[in-house]
């Protein structure tokens, strides 16, 4: 048996080539590595441009949507979305005696039934500043009961609104309460004084949207009083996104309880999770004992009641009622929240000072600051930025109960919790005082969380080899 | 699945039997919800509208009010009135809920404890009318020398300490409803803490008193009118003071009445329920703090605020419920004059709205106070309502006369603190009457009244009060009221804003419920259920 035995000739060299050790492929740190997988997740790429437009939304938008978000329209009250709209001059109010029956004798006896009022009509121009209705006498009646109604009335249990009562002497009455320009069906029911007939006359009335001369220069819809005669129209102030309970632009409330939910949103979380970066860092690199002592304090931390402190803060601070709660909440989330992110960085500083580059770099003398600085933070980030992107929602949503409560901002500043604990209120007649609000709570939230996902999958090194 | 499907049958059995008609024809029933547990049944200590309500279908006063507000026998037959005397002469039937005769000891008795100082309680005052009630109060003399006596078993003679035109309508308060002495003083301080504490002698009786859940009031058979009484009992099923809750049980035919607000009456009106209206008599208006170290005590700021201040913007725009009237004086319209109404014989005087005029007044309080006016603290209920009002002024007062205002939210006890304790500049109060007199309202800014929580004084007004007060001259009283009311307009003492409508949801089968501007409302002492 022969061994091969291989000999010098049969060996050639190879030609030297150029290139062989270059990287052809691009260099990537980790930060540009985690942005390439970033921006293959759509839902986090999305929810960051979500995040931008809200930001923007909320600085800019005032630029361009310049209406003072204190400014009340009660000509225009709970008004859902709609396009710009005109609205006819009127005279200022003038008030109006009515149509009375001059030396009126009550009715001695009362009858068991009488006929229905008789010639139920308007007395001029039915608008929404003031509709005056007048009906003829009813011989044996000693007084009048007048009802609107907003669908055509299906017997005489459905009437609708009783609007008031008018005594036997009186044949008119005159309306003002929040008229809108649509079908109104009106009903007038005599009476004995006090009982009613179970009789009534109709009269269906759409009084048109009207403004008076005074309030549209108030308002500066006009800039001298001589500018639109009285029975001109006028366009009057355009709400896109409608308005709240006493008129107030919602699209500029938005924007500006954007402000306040974005700044406690971004703020808290930015400072207590640098708390916690420190705290949590100082515990796990120096260990042992102190370690002990800290964590313990954090326990501690963890277990006080957050709205007790929220409300000792404001007493504390001599915030006194009337006066935004902004700051002590500020404070409480910070003073409060940090525990959270102090144990994530301890746990991740004690794990990542065992590994062996660190030692590596201990040996060939490098310094505590340095191994900090140049190894241990730089390893954390990844956990740091996942935790303040899910720290952001959280907050909002704690500033939302909050003013939900109302601990939070003081009228009239709006925030998003605050606007949706008012429109909850009239939730089923007027929807979109909460539906917007709303909105924009689940929309911020839900981007940061999404962008929180995003993160976690990018910056987890782990995941780099499946590419 | 199976499980489920058991469970679900279950429920729906359960939920069946829970739904029973708010009206039972047949045993002459009815359920209804009040707004919260009643807070004092001891009719010497009641304040509040609960109580009252409760109250005034348990006991029964000397006189009582009929549906259209005229005062009628209750416990007396007859009366006598006299400047200085009031005679009552009372019916032999009247009975306790134990059998036992009603006798003038019981009101004298009552009316004794109710002014000793040690019952403290807050409507003393109503009593003052009568000769040495004040000075009982105060602790200065026995509560035996009330000039309140029974002449025998059946007869109460009170003397008046002054004139009084109103005596006869005041009886007819709950305060004044009789106690026995034997029962309360075996009770002590258990009397009226639970239903098996209480001795009636109304057209019902409260056999049950669960607190905070439930109450019920049953026919009083001893009751001297007992033939005239329809109703058996009166189911109080449900406390609960919000409004939506209760518009739910009214439409799953669990309560048969419910009040509605601005926002439930919308719901309503979808389900086509006949709405009804009722002008409660109660006047809301901004109270201002007139202590010297408040801006407000400054009339120039007043009235600056006085002409900016629209009425009927607020009861048609903000406030959005029927019922409601513009506030422009303390007197709302229904009190009487001396034959008409008195506010049409004294008509209120009124602001002409305009921003240029109270301008005008503002630079002259900035004058007066030195630069420029701090931020006003405005107190407001915890109520939507109330909060919505203090919004709209907050906006109002910002956008017309530049005046920076703070809203202070607090509930009814800690509002009142406030108000006592002098801790606000302007205060979203209301008052509703206690009688049908105008003195009701006249004495609120009276300088004596521990109401008047704004400290409002003005000798001139305190005068005019005296002379109300004090005389039985219609005319003299009324005119005295009328000029009054003018002083209270020219110094801006108060902002009226609304006199209180309220609507509310009756079901369609009961007739002979009773709303009221005084007295226990509403009043379902002669109601009954129709088939």
């Amino acid at each position: 048996m022969s061994l091969f035995q291989p000999e010098t000739s049969m060996f050639e060299p190879l030609e030297t080539q150029d290139g062989a050790e270059v990287i052809t492929r691009p260099s990537l740190s980790y930060w540009q590595d985690a942005w390439v997988r970033l921006k293959k997740n759509t839902r986090a790429i999305i929810s960051l441009n979500i995040i931008i437009l809200l930001a923007i939304f909320t600085l800019l938008g005032p630029f361009f949507w310049d209406v003072d978000p204190a400014l009340q329209d009660l000509n225009q009250v709970s008004q859902p979305p709609s396009m710009p709209k005109t609205a006819l001059v009127v005279g200022s109010y003038q008030s109006w005696d009515g149509v009375t029956i001059e030396n009126y004798e009550p009715p001695e006896d009362y009858a068991d039934s009488v006929p229905a009022p008789t010639n139920f009509r308007t007395e001029g121009k039915p608008t929404t500043q003031v509709v005056r209705l007048v009906w003829d006498p009813v011989p044996e009646a000693d007084g009048y009961n007048v009802y609107r109604n907003v669908r055509e009335p299906q017997g005489f249990a459905d009437l609708g609104l009783p609007l008031g009562a008018t005594y036997g002497d009186e044949l008119s009455y005159e309306d003002r309460l929040s008229l809108e320009s649509r079908d109104y069906y009106y009903s007038v029911v005599p009476t004995d004084g006090i009982d009613e007939y179970e009789i009534f006359a109709r009269l269906v009335i759409t009084p048109q949207l009207a403004i008076t001369q005074e309030d549209a220069l108030e308002r500066g819809l006009i800039n001298r009083i001589d500018d639109v005669a009285i029975g001109e129209l006028v366009e009057i102030e355009f709400h896109p996104l409608g308005t709240d309970y006493l008129g107030r632009d919602m699209l500029a409330r938005l924007m500006e309880g954007a402000r306040v939910s974005l700044f406690i949103g971004i703020v808290a979380p930015l400072l207590y999770v640098i708390v916690g970066i420190i705290y949590g860092g100082f515990a796990g690199y120096i260990g042992g004992r102190f370690d002990v002592v800290l964590m313990r304090f954090a326990d501690f931390v963890v277990a006080l009641p957050f709205l007790l402190f929220m409300i000792l803060f404001k007493i504390a601070f001599g915030i006194g009622p009337g006066e935004s709660g902004i700051m002590p909440m500020l404070i409480a989330l910070v003073l409060l929240m940090w525990p959270a992110t102090a144990r994530l960085v301890r746990g991740q500083v004690l794990q990542i000072r065992e590994e062996g580059y660190i030692e590596a770099a201990r040996l060939l003398g490098g310094k505590n600051h340095y191994l900090i600085m140049r190894h241990i933070i730089p390893n954390t980030m990844g956990v740091i930025l996942v935790t303040l992107t899910f720290a952001v929602p959280a907050a909002i949503f704690t500033e939302a109960f909050l003013s939900f409560i109302g601990m939070g901002v003081a009228p009239p500043t709006p925030s998003w919790g605050s606007m949706c604990n008012e429109g909850v209120k009239t939730m089923l007649s007027h929807p979109h005082e909460l539906f917007f609000p709303a909105l924009l709570i689940s929309i911020t939230v839900l981007a940061f969380n999404l962008l929180g996902d995003g993160l976690t999958e990018a910056l987890d090194s782990k995941m780099r080899s499946r590419d | 699945m199976r499980h489920i499907t058991v469970f679900l049958t279950c429920l729906i059995i359960l939920f069946q039997d829970a739904s029973a008609s708010p009206v039972d024809f047949e045993n002459q029933t009815i359920t209804v919800a009040i707004e919260q547990e009643p807070p004092q049944l001891n009719s010497a200590k009641a304040t509040d509208q609960v109580s009252g309500m409760v109250l005034g279908h348990l006991m029964e006063g000397l006189v009582r009010y009929d549906r259209r507000g005229r005062v009628v026998p209750g416990v007396a037959t007859r009366w006598e009135m006299t400047d200085d005397k009031a005679t009552f002469y009372l019916r032999k039937d009247a009975r306790w809920s134990d059998g036992k005769p009603v006798t003038a000891h019981d009101f004298v008795f009552a009316w004794r404890t109710a002014l000793k100082p040690i019952t403290a309680s807050e409507y003393a005052f109503i009593f003052f009318p009568i000769k040495n009630a004040q000075a009982i109060n105060k602790g200065e003399m026995p509560a035996d020398q009330l000039g309140a006596i029974a002449l025998d078993d059946y007869t109460v003679e009170v003397s008046l300490e002054r004139p009084t035109a109103y005596f006869i309508k005041l009886t007819a308060f709950v305060t004044f409803s009789p106690i026995r002495e034997d029962f309360f003083n075996a009770k002590g301080d258990e009397y009226a803490a639970n239903a098996d504490d209480m001795l009636y002698n109304g057209a019902f009786i409260m056999p049950e008193w669960t607190h905070s859940a439930s109450l019920k009031m049953v026919k009083n058979q001893n009751y001297w009118n007992k033939d005239n009484i329809t109703l058996n009992a009166i189911n109080v099923d449900y406390i609960t003071a919000d409004t939506r809750a209760r518009l739910n049980l009214y439409t799953d035919g669990k309560i048969a009445f419910t009040r509605l607000d601005g926002e439930t009456y919308k719901d309503a009106l979808s389900q086509r329920f006949r709405i009804r209206r009722f002008t409660t008599g109660s006047v809301f208006f901004i109270e201002y703090n007139h202590r010297p170290e408040r801006v407000t005590s400054n009339i120039n700021l007043r009235k600056a605020i006085q002409h900016v201040f629209d009425p009927d913007e607020m009861v048609n725009r903000v406030l959005a419920v029927p019922g409601n009237l513009r506030g422009e004086s303390i007197f709302p319209v229904w009190l009487n004059g001396v034959e008409d109404k008195f506010r049409r014989e004294y008509p209120a005087p009124t602001a002409r709205y305009s921003v240029a005029t109270a301008k005008q007044y503002l630079e002259r309080a900035r004058e007066q106070l030195g630069g420029e006016i701090p931020p006003l603290v405005l107190l407001v209920g915890d109520s939507p309502t109330a909060t919505k009002q203090g919004e709209y002024m907050q906006g109002l007062l910002l956008n017309k006369l530049g005046l920076e205002v703070k809203i202070d939210v607090q509930t009814f006890k800690q509002r009142l603190a406030k108000m006592t304790s002098g801790d606000f500049d302007m205060v979203g109060a209301g008052w509703g009457p206690d009688f049908d007199d105008i003195m009701t309202f006249g004495d609120l800014f009276a300088s004596w009244n521990l109401n008047n929580r704004g400290r409002y004084k003005n000798p001139a007004y305190d005068r005019l009060v005296r002379i109300a007060m004090n005389s039985t001259d219609p005319k003299t009283r009324m005119d005295a009221m009328g000029e009054g009311q003018q002083i209270l307009f020219d110094d801006a003492a108060l902002l009226p804003q609304y006199e209180q409508g309220i609507i509310y949801l009756l079901h369609p089968k009961v007739k002979g419920v009773v709303r009221r501007v005084v007295g226990a409302d509403p009043d379902y002492t002669h109601a009954k259920v129709i088939p």
